[in-house]
């Protein structure tokens, strides 16, 4: 009597065990489907430019390149294009928006989380309501600006320009006066009563603790100002000012010498050459950008 | 005495708020300056500019009121741009939100490298950006050699040409957008689904609850603040949309995938018509602060 329902029970447990291992298998083969159909343009665009442009353009295509030639990234590499300097432009644009988006962020940010000041409400609530206007509406006034102080015609006037939407970031400010509240005042009544001054409890007390949350912020800002296109395309006056995503699309518009189209395997090499900087960036400081962007939503 | 000495204590604290405020005004200084001139500013300009009629020469502007704006009530471009981006909103958001839900629930189960492997491979095309993205789709969206077209002709369907006729140029866009916005919130979703606590599903499990129910009655329901907000970005982003559009499509044919942001784009740096662009952003500008404002108000009211 026992022994039959000890059996009936584990004919249960079985059933439940299968269903569950079932539902695992199936979740795991439509996760990997999604994952697939996501990352297939990547994919297609990586093998892409191991392909010569007759097979680029062969009906049924070639799922993986069987004869993989390099022309086209000699070509990219050798070509008319000052590949390179772009890369230099867009790292040092990101750089040196990184860098003024962190002083301005952490100066104004610990100013208004630590600080009591009459009017600090107001201006904060100024500053914040920026935070989600479209970024684009201040474009037409900056290229203007940009225009009259003739910004463009020197190298580093270039660099500026193209970081200077992005600098005052009221995202910024709000992330590290967050950050800034939720350190406890003891702290700095401590160092105060060591004799700290001001700026020693600012450079010596808050830097050190607002590390992960400045960390996070750099990464989102880097990501960001690499990605700006609109602004980059505008500014960019000639080959050698364009930055690394300019440059793709500038390479895609032109069709190559000599030919009526757009040369595929080239384009594919290029955008593939624009894409890996950012991969191997995200995939180095993953758990920053996954750190910037939970920030604030998620309660953890 | 004693009414002096209070007097001399109101007289020092108001004398060390001072000082303290002093130094707050000096720390936001740099950054309050930065914002001023960088973005208070230009907004201000920008919303003087829809006011005006300027182009190249900015100083040879001449006032003309509303004009711009009612200019643009007729302009069937505008109308088309307009009711083009509502359209991007409302096919790509809910898109997103539910493809990465599902992805967020499959993946949270999974142990800490498989799920920073599919984490990533589904943030990775967005760090990779919209132009190099597009880049790759002009190719698949090719009518006579494009893959997409081939896996269609597969699948025992006509050829389709993607990028030059509608509604296809606007479904295109689309789904190239899709590619890249859905990492965001799975990241998002996955985070707040792991800081649901154990205790609360064990509770559920011992009532009796199966898995669905706990997805619909506990997990989803807690995931709501999450959701909100990935619902105000998504909004303001797709709101913003234009380097797909520049990329594949330049907005055609006849304009069928234009967008705002693309309009501002075209009208104020290949056109030179500032004016017109700042009325159009002014307008963009509204409509994306009253979304946000509805949207903070459900996002405040599901907080209680």
């Amino acid at each position: 009597m026992s022994v039959q329902t000890s059996t009936v029970i584990t004919r249960q447990e079985a059933l439940s065990l299968a269903i569950e291992k079932t539902t695992r298998l199936l979740s795991y083969f439509l996760l990997i489907i999604l994952a697939f159909t996501f990352l297939l343009p990547l994919y297609w665009m990586f093998t892409g430019s191991f392909k010569l442009q007759q097979v680029t353009m062969s009906v049924p295509p070639e799922f993986f390149p069987t004869h993989p030639t390099f022309e086209n990234w000699v070509q990219l590499f050798n070509g008319p294009w000052p590949i390179w300097r772009w890369v230099f432009n867009s790292v040092t644009v990101s750089l040196l928006t990184v860098v003024l988006v962190l002083i301005v962020s952490s100066l104004t940010g610990y100013g208004f989380g630590k600080k009591k000041f009459p009017g600090s409400n107001i201006l904060f609530v100024i500053l914040l309501s920026t935070m989600f206007l479209p970024n684009q509406v201040i474009l037409i006034p900056l290229f203007l600006l940009v225009r009259a102080w003739h910004l463009t015609s020197s190298t580093l006037g270039t660099y500026f320009a193209m970081a200077m939407p992005l600098i005052s970031s009221p995202f910024g400010i709000f992330l590290i006066k967050q950050f800034c509240s939720s350190i406890p005042d003891e702290l700095i009544d401590a160092a105060r009563i060591d004799g700290a001054s001001e700026w020693g409890v600012f450079t010596r007390i808050m830097l050190p603790l607002l590390k992960p949350a400045l960390a996070a912020l750099a990464i989102f800002t880097f990501n960001q100002a690499w990605n700006y296109f609109m602004w980059q395309l505008v500014i960019a006056q000639n080959k050698f000012q364009y930055t690394i995503p300019v440059g793709v699309s500038i390479i895609s518009r032109t069709p190559s010498a000599g030919k009526m189209i757009t040369d595929i395997g080239l384009n594919m090499a290029g955008g593939s050459f624009g894409a890996l900087f950012m991969i191997a960036f995200f995939i180095a400081f993953q758990q920053y950008f996954i750190k910037g962007i939970t920030f604030g939503a998620v309660k953890g | 005495m004693d009414k002096s000495g209070t007097d001399m204590n109101k007289i020092r604290s108001l004398a060390s708020e001072f000082r303290k405020g002093w130094t707050g005004y000096l720390f936001i200084a740099p950054g309050y300056l930065a914002f001023i001139i960088f973005m208070l500013a230009p907004i201000l300009f920008a919303i003087s500019l829809s006011f005006y009629k300027a182009s190249f020469d900015i100083n040879a502007r001449q006032f003309v009121g509303f004009q711009q704006y009612t200019l643009l009530l007729k302009d069937s471009v505008f109308k088309r741009a307009l009711i083009n981006t509502i359209g991007y909103v409302f096919v790509i958001v809910p898109t997103t939100v539910i493809i990465s839900l599902i992805v967020a629930f499959l993946i949270d189960p999974l142990g800490g490298k498989t799920q920073a492997f599919f984490r990533g491979a589904f943030y990775i095309p967005g760090v990779a950006g919209g132009v190099v993205l597009s880049v790759v789709y002009l190719w698949i969206f090719n009518p006579t050699y494009g893959l997409l077209n081939y896996l269609l002709g597969q699948a025992g369907m006509k050829p389709v040409m993607w990028l030059a006729t509608a509604p296809y140029s606007f479904l295109a866009v689309c789904a190239v957008v899709l590619t890249f916005t859905i990492g965001q919130p799975v990241i998002l979703f996955q985070a707040g689904l792991a800081g649901i606590s154990q205790d609360i599903l064990d509770a559920a499990t011992v009532d009796g609850a199966n898995a669905l129910q706990k997805v619909l009655s506990i997990r989803l329901p807690l995931l709501r603040p999450v959701l909100l907000f990935v619902l105000a970005t998504q909004t303001i982003q797709v709101f913003q949309l234009w380097e797909v559009i520049y990329m594949l499509t330049g907005g055609g044919p006849y304009n069928t995938s234009t967008s705002l942001v693309f309009l501002i784009f075209q009208t104020a740096f290949i056109n030179s018509n500032y004016g017109k662009a700042s009325a159009i952003g002014v307008i963009l500008m509204f409509i994306i602060m009253v979304v946000t404002f509805i949207q903070l108000r459900f996002w405040r009211n599901s907080d209680i």
